[in-house]
């Protein structure tokens, strides 16, 4: 299976020659081409130079505020950024995904973790952006040109706003959408103090859609942060 | 500059006053007798003295001697002095008033000193008061540097010696990574609750309360605990039956909060036995419980489980960890407006009552 996946070309931007290393060793069984930059401009010359396919970003970079790298970055390359967060940072992983990165993981991590969130996104970026057609995932099916929800033979019935919010969630299975992002993206207009209509209806939705709503597996809160959708199961 | 107006107005007020009273006893000099006008001048004298200072009232007293002796002792009008009794009565109302005068001054500096001195002990003892909120707060940095020093040791000497052990056979390494990713995890885990504590002492964590959804929250807990082989403990209780309850809460910290509860519930508790979480609305606050069916908590030891640091006496030596999770919970929950308190179970076992303000229901009844 290996054999076969294209020869992709990975960036890493991350000051700490340490992690670099570590997440290097992680991922280069899988990704011979990886490419280091240890900060913020080296990392833009660098994604010039070498078009990489996805790009890991440290947050803290001494030289640029990570905002303006991944704005700077979307400016250049459409290929997916995995943010590299600290705890506590949440506030700057909301920017960042609303800025455009696609992931996010947070330190300490497991390697395990973050080669299997770049593969992830690697499989996105290699299909075309359109949205799945239907989804089967723990057990429920949802058709998404009918509009329909099923678990085994039952029919769930949804509010327009939940079958919306569902609809959004998985459009892009994997992806955390923020807030902000998916609040937009249902209500159709700016975010105000609206992030309570949107917890009330995914908590609803919930009730509907999982096995146990108390411990999800299809709709899963990402703290501080958003919400995505599971579909492996 | 005011005292100097107020001093200047105390002379002005006195010596008129003498200047009054001398006018008022000349004008009836026919009925009066000598001593009475030295009465008089000796209650101004006093009073001088008491209300303004020692040289007002010396010079009130030199005034009264003058004028008794022009005004009011025969002959009249002259400072001659004709009878030697009439001399005696002036020295002696001089002597009267000026020791009357010393001693009042002295009384006046006393009471002045006391006064100083109160003050002074005042802000000695605030400055000790200080001084010893500062030398407890240092002994408690050394007892934190000591447990995060012994605790921190521990899994790193153990990471250390299986490096090393891998270093010199690397037969071995498959067989040691497993520990050394669990004690890694393990010191990272007591870093971060070291780090989150201080950030807690010192004010220095920024609180984010929204309104959130109570199953939301507590989804997100059970959820960190997938993947950890305890996790099939954890049973959850919630009213489906009722509209999702609010409250207003920092998700994230009070995400931390719930996960510390009920990973303190599954280390203090026999394996096999259920960690039961539940949610309900009690008056005005949102009521997260984590019930056990542990040892509890003796009575005793019931404040104690909150400091930082402690480690019931029931608990094995190493039961991994620092001891900071149920006083980072507490202040974590406190920061926000909310609380974390301990309660015998019925029947045996510990409940974790974590709360926080319910949201309006109003909030509640508009959308669902």
């Amino acid at each position: 299976m290996a054999a076969e996946a294209p020869p992709y070309t990975l960036l890493i931007i991350e000051d700490e020659i340490e992690i670099t290393r570590a997440v290097g060793a992680a991922l280069r069984e899988q990704h011979p081409a990886i490419v280091e930059a240890s900060g913020g401009r080296t990392g833009l010359d660098a994604i010039k130079t070498s078009r990489p396919d996805i790009i890991i970003l440290d947050l803290g970079l001494p030289d640029l505020d990570g905002l303006e790298v991944c704005q700077r970055i979307r400016a250049l390359t459409d290929a997916p950024i995995v943010v590299l967060t600290a705890r506590h940072g949440e506030a700057d992983t909301v920017a960042l995904l609303n800025a455009g990165a696609d992931d996010y993981i947070t330190k300490p991590f497991s390697t395990q973790e973050l080669a299997a969130r770049v593969a992830a996104q690697l499989r996105r970026a290699a299909t075309p952006r359109h949205a799945p057609i239907s989804i089967n995932a723990d057990g429920l099916s949802i058709d998404i040109r009918l509009r329909q929800v099923k678990r085994g033979p039952m029919l769930i019935r949804l509010t327009p706003i939940e079958w919306d919010i569902l609809g959004v969630l998985v459009s892009d299975p994997g992806r955390v959408f923020t807030h902000q992002q998916l609040f937009t993206a249902v209500w159709k207009r700016a975010f105000g103090d609206a992030r309570l209509y949107l917890r009330v209806h995914v908590t609803n939705l919930r009730r509907k859609i999982e096995r146990d709503p108390a411990d999800p597996r299809l709709i899963i809160t990402a703290p501080g942060v958003g919400y995505r959708f599971i579909a492996e199961s | 500059m005011k005292q100097k107006t107020v001093r200047f107005v105390e002379w002005a007020l006195w010596l008129s006053v003498v200047v009054v009273a001398t006018v008022v006893m000349r004008s009836s000099r026919g009925q009066i007798e000598q001593a009475h006008a030295a009465f008089v001048y000796i209650l101004i004298v006093l009073g001088a003295t008491a209300g303004g200072e020692r040289w007002l009232g010396i010079v009130v007293a030199l005034l009264g001697f003058l004028s008794i002796n022009y005004f009011f002792q025969p002959p009249f009008d002259t400072l001659t002095v004709s009878a030697p009794l009439d001399l005696l009565a002036l020295v002696a109302f001089l002597a009267t008033a000026l020791v009357a005068n010393h001693l009042l001054t002295r009384a006046r500096i006393e009471a002045d000193r006391a006064k100083r001195h109160a003050e002074e002990i005042e802000h000695l003892s605030a400055e000790i008061r200080h001084a010893e909120a500062l030398r407890e707060a240092n002994r408690m940095k050394d007892i934190l540097l000591a447990s995060v020093s012994h605790d921190l040791r521990t899994p790193l000497t153990t990471i250390r010696a299986l490096a090393q052990d891998i270093q010199t056979d690397g037969s071995s390494a498959r067989m040691h990574a497993g520990v050394i990713v669990e004690q890694a995890d393990r010191l990272g885990k007591m870093v971060a609750d070291v780090l989150d504590l201080s950030r807690l002492r010192a004010g220095a964590f920024t609180m984010n309360p929204e309104v959130n959804t109570a199953e939301d929250l507590l989804g997100a807990a059970v959820r960190q605990f997938s993947g950890v082989p305890d996790a099939n403990r954890i049973e959850t209780v919630i009213d489906y039956t009722k509209p999702a309850l609010l409250g207003t809460f920092d998700f994230v910290q009070s995400l931390r909060v719930l996960t510390n509860l009920i990973e303190n519930a599954l280390r203090h508790s026999p394996r096999g036995t259920a960690v039961t979480v539940s949610v309900a609305e009690t008056g005005s606050n949102l009521s997260f419980q984590v019930a056990d069916k542990g040892p509890g908590v003796s009575l005793s030891e019931q404040q104690q489980i909150f400091e930082p640091f402690y480690r019931p006496s029931s608990a094995a030596a190493d039961a991994g960890a620092a001891g900071l999770g149920l006083s980072i919970a507490k202040r974590l929950a406190e920061s926000q407006g909310g609380s974390v308190a301990y309660a015998d179970r019925p029947g045996g076992g510990s409940v974790f009552t974590f709360e926080v303000p319910a949201a309006a229901q109003e909030l509640v009844e508009t959308l669902t």
